[in-house]
């Protein structure tokens, strides 16, 4: 695990990323965008929302804690907007009746001042567990933004590695011993994971912290076993989602790496019993071991209500608590 | 000669920055029960009627509605076909666009038209003739998921069975072209003699209709000369996301129509007008003008609405430099 070490046997308990608004944040920005109230404003509810999630997170016992992004509207845009040579565009839909502004690169991409690290360092002032740094990652940059500048996806890519590495390098400085970042654009096109790989390499190569990326939305058995090839400690996938389907690719080609064992579907309103959540990772355990072990949802919360999103995290604390006693 | 211009299908539902987004806030408020479906229909007449006329204003010969009343070109259908349930959201080809795949959990049966209330809405406000948009029975079978069938042959036959019902009513409703999207056969060619029975099903039931048969998103040469034995009268490509098309359609049958995606429908960065003047010259000089058709890419709702809208005057504006 890199530099770092966790108590206990192993079988530690973290989130993908966001977690649910709650309403007054839902609210705020709404008021915001009608110019009824100040940036200011929503920050300090940003604030608010950020210490009620890490609260919750430590009253159940969470090993690896996220701030919940609560002050993200998207992934791609949140970094898009910091970063020169990207411009917000108009919208365009992602999928249902749900749209994003996303990016246009028009000049050379780069990063000229930390983007999250002041959210983490909040964060983190608030807990005594490890607050997770997270990171989109260059080529889901890459594919989620239009490219008005450069001449290939390869030298948008690496572009953006480099300022992402440069970010991630700002976070380790900061204390940051988990540093996550998200690719769920890499399976979209098996031709590119080389591409994923190397940009990859360039983010994690000076860095000490334990490195996770998460993936998502995607084929995942054509991607394997390439994807271990991917430069991380760790990567995070989603299990529930596909009734754990990828397991029996681990019989023929064994996971190497630290997994992030998504284990609870985060687009259904239905809580999954303890029960359910316990059989999967006894499951996975016959795979990988539970020192190697990291358990959570599949994905990021977001999408859930405030209620469900606690119900879901707080059941994956007690599946792992049942399973620990086996251990 | 005049060189026709024509649209793959969809359009951008989001308006032009400032306007009111009123599809997204009616289907927000049907959501809610603040709307009715028929205020749903009010708003997206309104969108079809506005994308008709920015078509026509861009100077498109060949208009679509746009899909807009759309997700996607598997959902309407499946909706409307007993046997299917609509299921998860998947990645939509290569692209940060997400559909609900359809299950196939039964016989896939005919019930009544999907597409045609919409084909003749758009025909009375349209002053051209305006293009239907079917989904083909290989892409179709391969965007959802079996359940039902024994095998993967039975069920493409199966939709192709209830495609071709909807193909004629189409035509029956005076559709005077209709498009069949077969996007994944390009990445199946093992399919391409079900495409050519399959599609040929469809195309058997017209009489009058010309038919095309489209693919984007990529190259067909692993298909290579087979996808002309496919029986429509012309055949659609990418020739952005898969350049090396041209050698295709070099080798495409003298009798066949050629549409040619030439204008880059996924990145915002307009083409330049030089470079796509070259473009359709090479193109009149392989196929002749009588037998081109140019038009962007793939579908242009992978772009904001006044980047398609840029795209479509361009494309337009340039085809007439060279027709004339």
């Amino acid at each position: 695990m890199g530099n770092v070490s966790l108590p206990g046997p192993g079988l530690w308990t973290t989130s993908v990323g966001s977690l649910p608004k709650p309403d007054y944040i839902i609210k705020a920005r709404g008021q915001l965008a009608r110019k009824e109230i100040e940036r200011e404003e929503l920050k300090e509810l940003e604030l608010k929302a950020t210490r009620e999630w890490i609260e919750f997170q430590d009253s159940i016992g969470t090993d690896v804690v996220v701030d919940g992004e609560q002050y993200r509207g998207d992934m791609v845009a949140f970094f898009a907007e910091e970063m020169p040579g990207l411009e917000i565009g108009g919208l365009v839909r992602s999928y249902g009746n749900r749209y994003y502004r996303k990016p246009i690169a028009t000049s050379p991409v780069g990063r000229d001042k930390p983007i999250t690290v002041e959210w983490w360092e909040y964060a983190q002032s608030l807990t005594d567990k490890p607050v997770k740094g997270m990171l989109t990652g260059p080529y889901t940059i890459c594919d989620w933004s239009f490219n008005e500048h450069y001449a290939t996806r390869r030298d948008f890519v690496l572009d953006l590695a480099r300022a992402i590495r440069d970010e991630a390098l700002d976070l380790e400085r900061a204390g940051a011993r988990f540093i996550q970042i998200d690719e769920p654009a890499a399976s979209t096109r098996m031709d590119e994971l080389d591409l994923v790989i190397e940009a990859m390499a360039i983010v994690t190569e000076p860095l000490s912290a334990h490195t996770i990326t998460h993936i998502c939305y995607g084929d995942f058995h054509r991607a394997y076993p390439k994807m271990l090839d991917i430069p991380v400690d760790q990567i995070d996938l989603e299990f529930a989602n596909s009734d754990y389907s990828l397991l029996d690719e681990f019989s023929t080609d064994p996971f190497t790496k630290y997994v992030g064992l998504g284990i609870s579907d985060v687009h259904t309103h239905a809580i999954e019993p303890v029960d359910e959540l316990v059989e999967g990772i006894r499951r996975s355990l016959k795979h990988i071991p539970a020192d190697r072990m990291f358990v959570d949802p599949d994905c990021g919360l977001k999408t859930r209500t405030v209620e469900e999103a606690k119900e879901k995290l707080t059941n994956i604390k007690k599946a792992v608590d049942v399973v620990r006693e086996e251990l | 000669m005049p060189i026709q211009t024509t649209v793959v299908g969809s359009y951008p539902k989001p308006p032009a920055e400032g306007e009111t987004f009123t599809v997204r806030k009616t289907l927000h408020a049907l959501e809610r029960g603040d709307a009715s479906p028929e205020d749903l229909k009010e708003a997206q007449d309104e969108l079809v009627t506005t994308v008709i006329r920015e078509q026509q204003e861009a100077g498109i010969d060949v208009v679509t509605d746009g899909l807009v009343r759309w997700d996607d070109i598997v959902t309407p259908f499946a909706r409307h076909i007993a046997g299917f349930e609509i299921g998860g959201l998947l990645r939509w080809f290569d692209n940060n666009v997400y559909y609900r795949r359809p299950i196939a959990r039964g016989a896939v049966e005919w019930r009544g038209p999907s597409s045609v209330d919409g084909y003749r809405f758009a025909a009375e406000i349209a002053d051209r003739p305006v293009k239907a948009v079917i989904p083909g029975p290989v892409s179709f079978a391969r965007l959802s998921v079996n359940e039902h069938y024994a095998d993967h042959e039975a069920f493409v036959l199966a939709i192709a069975a209830v495609l071709a019902q909807e193909a004629a009513e189409l035509e029956a409703a005076g559709a005077p072209i209709i498009q069949i999207d077969e996007p994944s056969l390009l990445g199946a060619p093992e399919d391409i003699d079900l495409a050519i029975e399959g599609v040929g099903r469809i195309t058997g039931e017209l009489s009058e209709a010309r038919t095309i048969l489209a693919t984007y998103f990529g190259d067909a040469k692993r298909l290579g000369t087979d996808i002309f034995k496919i029986p429509t009268d012309a055949f659609g490509f990418d020739l952005v996301s898969g350049p090396e098309n041209i050698e295709l359609i070099k080798a495409a049958p003298g009798d066949k129509g050629i549409q040619a995606g030439i204008v880059d429908a996924r990145n915002t960065r307009l083409e330049d007008e030089s470079a796509l003047e070259g473009t359709i010259e090479e193109l009149v000089g392989i196929v002749g003008p009588e037998r081109l058709s140019v038009s962007p890419s793939s579908g242009l709702e992978f772009l904001p609405r006044e980047k398609a809208r840029a795209k479509l005057q361009r494309l337009a504006s340039v085809a007439k430099k060279v027709g004339a």
